[in-house]
């Protein structure tokens, strides 16, 4: 199994640069940098931590297509191994629809799978043209976006209860293509005493997913009617903080991996069982080095 | 008499290496900044390349110049900025232009009303980076409630690519700076118009002017046709309002023509010495150096060299660092 940390691209360059140092330190597999449209651009903040590291491998995403075009997210890609060698990988996907409505991005009418399949199409022609070599991800969570995971080379999956995490690969039939990678990218606090405002930070992370989360997953897993009041509040309201009281801890289960460092080693058995390869542990796990290391202690138990 | 600074300028579709060496010479020598022209057409991330000239150019500036609303997402341009002020404060510049017409009509995008698109994404930008949440629906974009999650507080000079009338009043009063492009006659009445605005500023002084032509020296026969042909690109691409100012509208007819039919190379055939000298800045290191003086006498507070530079790049570069430096 691989594992990845996923740094906030919120966070200032020097943190990040840190945390990017600290994890190649402690010899994680990857160093996700993510992108939405409230964050850095990833593309320059990944250039900036492969200038300071040299062996972690750095993944960019989940960039969205609707905000970014195929050539924009092949020419970021060209432009980064060029200079700093083969070193990245791509996850893209539609990213989270509230985020992307407030920069004039509307979802609704769409035919979004096709769409992401035919960026990935011409992604990786350009890249075959550039003689790149990168891995292309596909970020996603229902069942539609789901669907075309085998035209990918991996899929990331924005959940981390295990039962959620089989209904996808079982629904999708992601097994089918024996050489399809299979992640899973979450809002993360594996810890050895919790910190109740990284805690906190875990739970706004994860609300943010859970808000962006498609309708039938929230439907079969019995969140759906509690988040579609958080979602309202949420509309109306430029950040989260003030909502996540509204949100029950369940769905921080749902979409997180907050939990004690002996706890990881069995939760890990679980996915490993399903047949994931890559767990990435998203913000707040990169929050400072302490909590960088408290993960690597839970993961070396 | 004023000292304009000396910039080189690069496109973002030139090849790495040229990238690397122009960045080297920049470091080594007291060239102010580095402009890196996006090329829409080009396969690389222009954000990147200035992140990457800015590390390994330490002290000098480094501009985009320019980038185009209508390409990107608002919020992107904002973001990759503030990486790109985060890793260095107080030198990197925004450059914010709406392109040619034959570039966005490749790319299916129509720019109705230029002043309004840079107006409303400059603003746009302010707000966004003084921390505020911005709703505005505007005429490239859209913004409901945005508020940028990486606690931008700091200001981006924003340089803006401009060349009609318009435009230029606009720049006069809002712009950091202003990045001229065109005649060599037309740069006084740009500037004369960028002052004449620029005291409707509530702060006081008027925006910085940067003046990029095609430079390159020539050494012979071959050069000098090199430099027609540059004339006649640019002779093409300059609005013809912009020719009108400066009264050698007539003269650029046969090349727009035969630019259009048959290509740059046949018009260059009709690039006189007068449109030539209008058009690029071409000759030997001193000569070139000598215009780029005449150009600060004229109000132009930086100067941008290349490209195409000339046929050896990297000689010519240094001939004309060098020149510049001994004045």
């Amino acid at each position: 199994m691989k594992f990845g940390l996923g740094v906030n691209a919120n966070e200032s360059l020097r943190h990040i640069v840190k945390t990017s140092i600290a994890a190649e330190t402690l010899r994680f597999d990857y160093l996700w940098i993510s992108d939405s449209p409230v964050q850095l651009y990833a593309p320059v903040v990944a250039s900036v931590v492969a200038s300071e590291t040299s062996r972690i491998r750095i993944g960019l995403g989940l960039m969205s297509c609707l905000l970014h075009t195929p050539n924009q997210l092949s020419n970021a890609l060209t432009t980064l191994s060029d200079n700093h060698g083969n070193r990245f990988d791509l996850c893209i996907g539609v990213g989270d629809r509230r985020q992307l409505r407030r920069v004039g991005i509307h979802t609704g009418t769409q035919k979004l799978p096709l769409g992401v399949l035919e960026a990935k199409r011409r992604i990786v022609s350009h890249l075959n043209d550039a003689g790149i070599r990168a891995k292309i991800w596909l970020g996603a969570q229902g069942p539609k976006m789901l669907r075309i995971a085998d035209g990918f080379d991996g899929v990331l999956l924005n959940y981390s209860k295990p039962e959620m995490i089989a209904w996808a690969i079982e629904k999708a039939r992601l097994r089918r293509k024996p050489t399809l990678a299979i992640g899973t990218y979450s809002p993360s606090y594996v810890h050895l005493r919790p910190d109740p405002s990284i805690l906190q930070m875990a739970k706004v992370s994860s609300t943010v997913v859970a808000l962006g989360t498609a309708g039938p997953i929230l439907k079969n897993f019995g969140l759906h009617e509690i988040l579609r009041r958080v979602r309202k509040m949420a509309d109306s309201s430029p950040t989260l903080e003030p909502i996540v009281q509204a949100v029950p801890d369940d769905v921080i289960e749902a979409f997180s991996i907050t939990m004690k460092a002996p706890n990881l080693h069995e939760y890990l058995t679980k996915l490993k069982l399903l047949g994931v390869g890559q767990v990435v542990f998203s913000y707040p796990q990169s929050y400072s080095l302490t909590t960088i290391r408290e993960l690597t202690r839970a993961l070396n138990y | 008499m004023r000292r304009a600074l000396l910039d080189l300028g690069v496109t973002s579709a030139a090849p790495l290496s040229r990238i690397r060496g122009v960045v080297s010479i920049a470091k080594r020598s007291d060239v102010y900044g580095i402009w890196l022209a996006e090329d829409i057409d080009s396969a690389a991330d222009v954000f990147v390349q200035a992140g990457i000239a800015m590390r390994s150019a330490p002290t000098k500036r480094i501009g985009i110049g320019m980038t185009i609303p209508l390409v990107y997402n608002v919020s992107t341009i904002a973001r990759a900025s503030a990486v790109l002020m985060e890793m260095a404060p107080n030198r990197f510049r925004l450059g914010l232009g709406v392109g040619s017409v034959r570039g966005l009509a490749r790319l299916t995008v129509e720019v109705r009303r230029p002043c309004k698109v840079l107006r409303e994404t400059s603003e746009a930008l302010r707000w966004i980076y003084n921390g505020e949440t911005v709703t505005l629906k505007g005429e490239c974009f859209e913004l409901d409630n945005y508020l940028a999650r990486y606690r931008p507080r700091f200001t981006i000079p924003i340089y803006l690519g401009v060349r009609g009338r318009a435009l230029l009043r606009f720049a006069g009063r809002m712009a950091d700076g202003v990045i001229l492009s065109g005649p060599i006659r037309y740069v006084e009445k740009a500037i004369h118009i960028l002052r004449e605005e620029a005291t409707l500023r509530r702060s006081a002084g008027s925006p910085r002017v940067v003046f990029w032509l095609p430079t390159l020296v020539t050494r012979n026969k071959a050069d000098r046709n090199l430099a027609r042909t540059m004339a006649a690109t640019m002779i093409a691409g300059t609005p013809a309002n912009v020719l009108e100012m400066t009264g050698i509208s007539d003269g650029a007819v046969d090349v727009r023509r035969t630019a259009r039919e048959q290509g740059y190379d046949a018009a260059s055939e009709y690039v006189t010495e007068e449109l030539l000298n209008n058009f690029t800045i071409s000759g030997a290191p001193e000569q070139i150096c000598e215009v780029f003086q005449l150009l600060a006498k004229l109000g132009v507070s930086e100067v941008v060299f290349g490209p195409p530079y000339g046929r050896e790049i990297f000689r010519s570069i240094r001939e004309v660092v060098r020149t510049w430096e001994s004045l």
